[in-house]
């Protein structure tokens, strides 16, 4: 990779923020030694299998699972009458806001299936060819209903219902017909239309994006083991194993106190692992068995059963005026949530035009259940979808007006203090920096061949913060254990140890990071939402300087002066000054040895609730080549400036946009769901669901841009989502570029490509 | 620095719910914790809907919405629906 990294600030250096230690965990993992959720094994351990539906949409006339119970080896059958019923309530958070009505019947269908591979059973034997054979056992009787995929077809006033009661929420007054539409949202500031009155150049279009999957390697597994007295530990593959238990003990009725939850190593989950799918159905197998439960999908399960995002409809309308100033814009931004409410509009519509300073914006969102898998969070959910839209339209305006495409976006980029459409202005610099340094970058002005095009694009994320803990320890020897609760999915284990070796001045190779397990550190929110180096990295920082001022304590002491004496310097305890007396300086390793004598063992906790995150910023473009006999596009360079805040291990960020990019180009270019006409999906695989591979990337350069956040310890910006907001629409704009012919649909496909080239 | 009461902003679809369609509010807070029991002594039972359902901006910070965050003098205090990633 030719990455390259720009630093903004002229604040001092550090010893290992910004350094490229090898991870902790990198050995196991190339070895094969991790211990992934379908590693583990448990002594008496049995096989659970899921039984789902073959109908897209279906409404159950009768389960029997008789002959499937009596069949020798069958330890436990179970259906959604094993799971407690749920209350229909929106619960917390407008975006997640949880309804757990919907969530128990997305475990296990009740009344009806709502898509194929719903699931209706499961069951748990000796052996998976025996739960299998219990599956084929297992007798549903359907009545086949009139399904729908797509979401335009959806909000049809004739289109099949999925909820016959469901009154779109967000519309004043409620309207009198149930919809498939869950949810209207509407964001607007300053006058739209007064705006549009001003701009010299209008440009509208419609856009449709696929829905596509996270595509993580590693399928869902879990295994439960539930003992007598009402204990249950479950070890599984999640983003988040406080929320796994969290989820689990709702659908199945327990407590808290009751769960124990170790994360398993996990192999991707790009928000696709924050849901759950099969910890409740192993608990309530293993409940049932008295045995533990090991469930695991196959890819196809994995593609038909759990959540891609959204594929969205969507109309943009930019305006200009001549000198590239963009006075209006507005959208509207229908999402598919699958079969249950829930996609990520509200960030579609508050992300869309998040980089710039536009005085009129609106954005219209619809929620839209159609009989697909429920659709679950993907790197910033929702605003890759909203940025396909309105970067095309952007660069139609550039164009329009003769302008660099960068140009425009350097014209019109928001600054502190520039208003949003979620209503606080912004708190931090970051976006003009990266188109800058675009503009400076050599390759920007590398002239292109034919068939040839280039495209820019740029993105915007929130970031996330909240609470996190974390847990230190230092040895007799010196050593040090620094334990989280985030599960590592970028490298965070090497960026912990990294920020803890900083701050306690010593050497990285001492300091151990561990994933802790529910039952031995404290709360912590899921690995998403581009938090971890921010909230869970701040406990780290955190739990650190409370251990050096027990160190402090523990040196004065030794020293027998007052703690206020002494100082913490560069991995030492020093006096604070002459007066306090001349002692030589004591090490880590020299206090530790003696902390049986100072007080026992020196051991320090942090739990935050981190606030102040600053927003990702990308921009980037790429080059593109388009075969005019095969419609195919080859991507030549591709070339992406993000604003990281300060790169802690700068390998894993670049490893971040190098993945947010490759998975762009997936959704870009060749990444859909296809469904048949009975709204069975036709590609549950990776040989027909086609992610891109080695061979189908160029060298990523990513550009970290370094504009420090100064709530974090050390600057720190989430940086694991920004990177896969500008791709779709740059390869459009490029392919533009090059065929003088523009895509409004993904994936670009050679067929649709092909197309365009012959309309 | 600003001085004076916290301004207190809803979106106004959180407005349209719970504050009668009113999105501003002038306050007098020095965190977080004041401003939510100002605003449910207007509203009974909105403090709960805010902590429940909302993210926090101070000066455009986002915090998630809790009693420990001070409030400047003069800030301007966002509610704006919670966001969650990916």
């Amino acid at each position: 990779m030719n990455d390259t990294a720009i630093v903004t600030d002229s604040v001092k250096r550090f010893k290992w923020v910004g350094t490229r230690p090898i991870r902790p965990d990198g050995i196991p993992k190339v070895t094969g030694r991790a211990m992934y959720g379908a590693d583990l094994k448990l002594p008496g351990m049995i096989y659970g299998k899921v039984l789902r539906s073959p109908h897209a949409h279906a409404r159950i006339l009768s389960i029997d699972t008789s002959a499937a119970e009596k069949l020798p080896g069958v330890k436990a059958v179970m259906t959604a009458a094993d799971l407690p019923a749920q209350k229909f309530d929106y619960i917390g958070p407008e975006r997640v806001a949880v309804n757990f009505w919907h969530v128990t019947r997305n475990i296990m269908a009740r009344e009806k299936v709502y898509y194929e591979g719903h699931a209706v059973a499961a069951v748990a034997a000796i052996s998976n060819s025996i739960a299998e054979e219990a599956m084929a056992l297992i007798k549903v009787e359907y009545e086949v209903l009139p399904h729908v995929i797509d979401v335009d077809e959806a909000m049809a006033e004739d289109a099949p219902l999925l909820f016959e009661d469901m009154i779109t929420r967000g519309i004043t007054p409620a309207p009198t017909k149930p919809s498939n539409i869950s949810k209207r949202l509407e964001f607007s500031m300053g006058d739209v239309e007064k705006g549009f009155a001003e701009a010299d150049v209008i440009v509208e279009h419609e856009f449709k994006t696929a829905a596509v999957h996270q595509a993580y390697i590693e399928p869902h597994s879990a295994i439960a083991k539930y003992e007598a007295d009402g204990q249950c530990e479950i070890w599984s593959s999640s983003q988040g194993h406080f929320a796994m238990r969290a989820l689990t003990a709702q659908i199945i009725g327990a407590q808290l106190g009751d769960l124990r939850v170790t994360p398993a190593e996990i192999g991707g989950g790009f928000g696709g692992k924050t849901v759950t799918y099969l910890e409740p159905v192993a608990a309530t197998l293993s409940k049932k068995s008295g045995l533990p439960v090991r469930l695991m999908m196959s890819r196809e399960e994995v593609f038909r059963a759990s959540g891609p995002t959204s594929g969205a409809s969507m109309w943009v309308k930019i305006g200009v005026k001549n000198d590239g100033t963009i006075v209006a814009a507005d959208g509207i931004f229908k999402f598919q949530a699958g079969a249950f409410p829930g996609s990520p509009v509200m960030n579609g519509c508050l992300c869309a035009y998040a980089p710039y300073d536009i005085p009129n914006q609106r954005a219209v969102g619809y929620d839209v259940v159609s009989n697909r898998p429920k659709a679950a969070a993907y790197r910033a959910p929702g605003s890759p979808i909203s940025a396909f839209a309105v970067e095309s339209v952007l660069d139609m305006c550039a164009q329009k007006i003769g302008m660099d495409p960068l140009a425009i976006r350097q014209k019109n980029a928001c600054r502190i203090g520039t208003p949003t459409l979620s209503g606080p202005k912004h708190a931090h610099a970051g976006y003009l920096e990266t188109v800058e340094a675009l503009m400076k970058h050599p390759a920007y002005q590398v002239k292109l061949g034919p068939n040839q095009g280039r495209g820019v694009a740029s993105g915007y994320w929130f970031n996330g913060g909240g609470e996190s803990s974390a847990t230190l320890q230092i040895n007799a020897d010196g050593t040090v254990l620094i334990a989280t609760g985030s599960p590592d999915i970028g490298g965070s284990r090497a960026s912990m140890a990294i920020m803890t070796a900083e701050t306690l001045g010593i050497d990285y190779s001492q300091v151990r990071a561990i994933v802790a397990d529910t039952a031995s550190v404290g709360y912590t929110h899921v690995t998403g939402g581009s938090r971890v180096t921010f909230a869970t990295g701040t406990a780290v920082v955190n739990a650190t300087k409370t251990a050096i001022k027990i160190l402090c304590e523990r040196a004065a002491m030794i020293w027998g002066v007052d703690p206020e004496g002494v100082i913490w310097d560069d991995g030492f305890a020093k006096p604070a000054g002459s007066n306090v007396g001349d002692f030589k300086p004591l090490s880590l390793k020299e206090i530790a040895g003696k902390a049986a004598a100072t007080g026992g063992p020196i051991t320090t906790s942090a739990g935050v609730n981190a606030g102040g995150q600053a927003p990702g910023f990308a921009t980037q473009f790429c080059d593109v080549e388009v075969d005019p006999e095969t419609g195919k596009v080859t991507i030549l360079r591709f070339v992406a400036a993000q604003d990281v805040g300060r790169a802690i291990h700068p390998s894993y960020v670049e490893g971040q946009i190098h993945g947010g990019i490759a998975q762009g180009i997936g959704w870009a270019l060749s990444e859909e769901y296809i469904y048949n006409t009975k709204g069975l999906l036709d590609n549950p695989g990776f040989l027909d669901y086609r992610c891109p591979v080695a061979s189908d990337l160029p060298m990523l350069d990513a550009v970290l841009v370094e504009v420090p956040n100064p709530t974090h310890p050390y600057g720190a910006k989430g940086v694991g989502e920004v990177c896969i907001c500008p791709p779709m629409a740059a390869i459009a704009n490029a392919i533009e570029a090059a065929t003088g012919k523009r895509l409004y649909e993904l994936p670009m496909s050679p067929p649709k490509v092909l197309e365009a080239l012959s309309a | 620095m600003a001085s004076g009461p916290a301004r207190v902003v809803f979106t106004s679809g959180f407005a349209a719910r719970y504050t009668n369609g009113v999105r501003e509010f002038d306050v007098w807070a020095s965190n977080m914790r004041q401003v939510i029991k100002a605003m449910d002594d207007m509203f009974p039972g909105l403090g709960e809907h805010l902590e429940e359902e909302t993210t926090l901006a101070i000066n455009g910070e986002y915090h998630e919405t809790g009693y420990f965050q001070p409030v400047p003098p003069g800030a301007e205090v966002f509610f704006i629906p919670r966001i969650e990633g990916g």
